[in-house]
């Protein structure tokens, strides 16, 4: 396992949920730096409606918010997503101590499985860090835009085989209300 | 043909620009700036997010619905200072700075402000200087990494219709960006004046 860095330039490095509104702000400001201002990602694609059903996990380098972490919760599993860490901040292990404690997280609430959809160039990196597919590579047909990948909450209670079909699994979670998405109201 | 099936018809995207009413738009306003300002320009949070932006009006620009723009706009006593203002990187080859920019001091102007002031960055001095700014005087200072002159513009306006303190109440109560139109506490008008409180103020002076 890597270990996590404490401290970044002489400044702490910690974590914590959201817990109110200017939390949650940060959080969203972190991911609108990274998958908005760098990655082009529209704006109704990245606040997709999820946010306010989710657990938001943010990591700090002194009081500056430079990662964030959005947790879902199903009924048998738990979703970290939307990780993001602020680019100059990168190269210090912040995503693993934002999933680290996602995965505490999931723990204290008696949950036993994480689930994470991750780019196919990333599944070696996943691995290392003691995820594994749930779907065995030669299972799966073809060339796949996302992977999903699974880690036992309690590494010393491997989770038992999955078969669920992929295309099950990889689908997206229906919109819980359309009308209700964070679009611009110009257009309404 | 009407206006709007034209526009139905064509391809070209349609641009819309409004004050931003609701914490829906405050948040697009928020994370935009935090796209271009945080993710491009690499400022610090607290620099970003530094207090204002709630003594502030905020204006949001969408392209076919997609918040793409906006500006932050503070109000002094005798002028209008225009700051923040952003366009999301795939929006920029659009030409909708300018038209921006003349929809907040055309808002600034049916306020009744006859100054619109900002801070431009040495590069965008130029365009500031076409568009009727000039500079306040010949100081250049720094801060986010970036050099600044303070530039102001004249605003035209008119003394008949601005909103003064013997404006008519209901024009005072209506959404700041459209001062022309009804707004809603003119419909809260049918229902009458039933004075709703006045017993609390008699329990209190008895």
């Amino acid at each position: 396992m890597s270990t996590t860095a404490l401290s970044i330039g002489g400044e702490t490095v910690t974590t914590k949920l959201a817990m109110r509104m200017e939390d949650s702000l940060q959080a969203f400001a972190v991911r609108a730096a990274c998958f908005i201002g760098e990655l082009d990602v529209p704006y109704s694609e990245e606040f997709d409606g999820h946010d306010f059903g989710a657990t938001h996990i943010i990591a700090y380098v002194g009081d500056e918010p430079v990662g964030t972490l959005r947790v879902r919760w199903f009924q048998s599993f738990a979703m970290p997503e939307r990780l993001a860490v602020i680019q100059r901040f990168r190269g210090h292990n912040i995503g693993q101590l934002l999933l680290e404690r996602a995965r505490k997280l999931a723990e204290s609430r008696g949950c036993n499985m994480l689930y994470a959809q991750v780019l196919p160039a990333d599944v070696k990196y996943w691995e290392k860090q003691g995820w594994r597919r749930l779907v065995a590579e030669d299972a799966s047909a073809g060339d796949k835009r996302i992977v999903a990948v699974v880690k036992a909450v309690d590494p010393s209670k491997p989770l038992p085989a999955v078969e669920a079909p992929e295309s099950v699994v990889l689908r997206r979670e229906a919109q819980l209300d359309a009308t209700g998405l964070p679009l611009g109201t110009a257009s309404n | 043909m009407t206006e709007s099936k034209a526009a139905a018809m064509s391809n070209r995207p349609v641009v819309t620009i409004k004050l931003a009413t609701t914490s829906d738009e405050l948040m697009q306003c928020y994370m935009l700036r935090a796209a271009v300002f945080m993710g491009e320009q690499h400022c610090p949070y607290w620099e970003e997010f530094d207090g204002n932006d709630y003594t502030a009006s905020h204006l949001m620009l969408y392209v076919d619905g997609e918040p793409a723009a906006s500006m932050r706009v503070r109000w002094f006593a005798s002028f209008a200072k225009l700051e923040r203002a952003i366009i999301l990187k795939r929006y920029r080859s659009f030409g909708l700075f300018i038209p921006f920019v003349n929809w907040a001091r055309e808002f600034c102007r049916k306020k009744g402000y006859r100054k619109a002031y900002l801070h431009a960055q040495h590069r965008l001095w130029p365009i500031f200087e076409r568009m009727g700014f000039h500079k306040v005087d010949d100081q250049v200072f720094h801060f986010s990494d970036h050099e600044y002159g303070a530039f102001v513009c004249d605003l035209d306006v008119d003394e008949r219709t601005m909103p003064t303190v013997f404006t008519d109440p209901m024009v005072l109560n209506r959404p700041e960006d459209r001062l022309d139109l009804p707004g809603i506490l003119e419909d809260s008008m049918d229902r009458g004046a039933s004075n709703p409180h006045a017993e609390w103020t008699e329990r209190r002076a008895n």
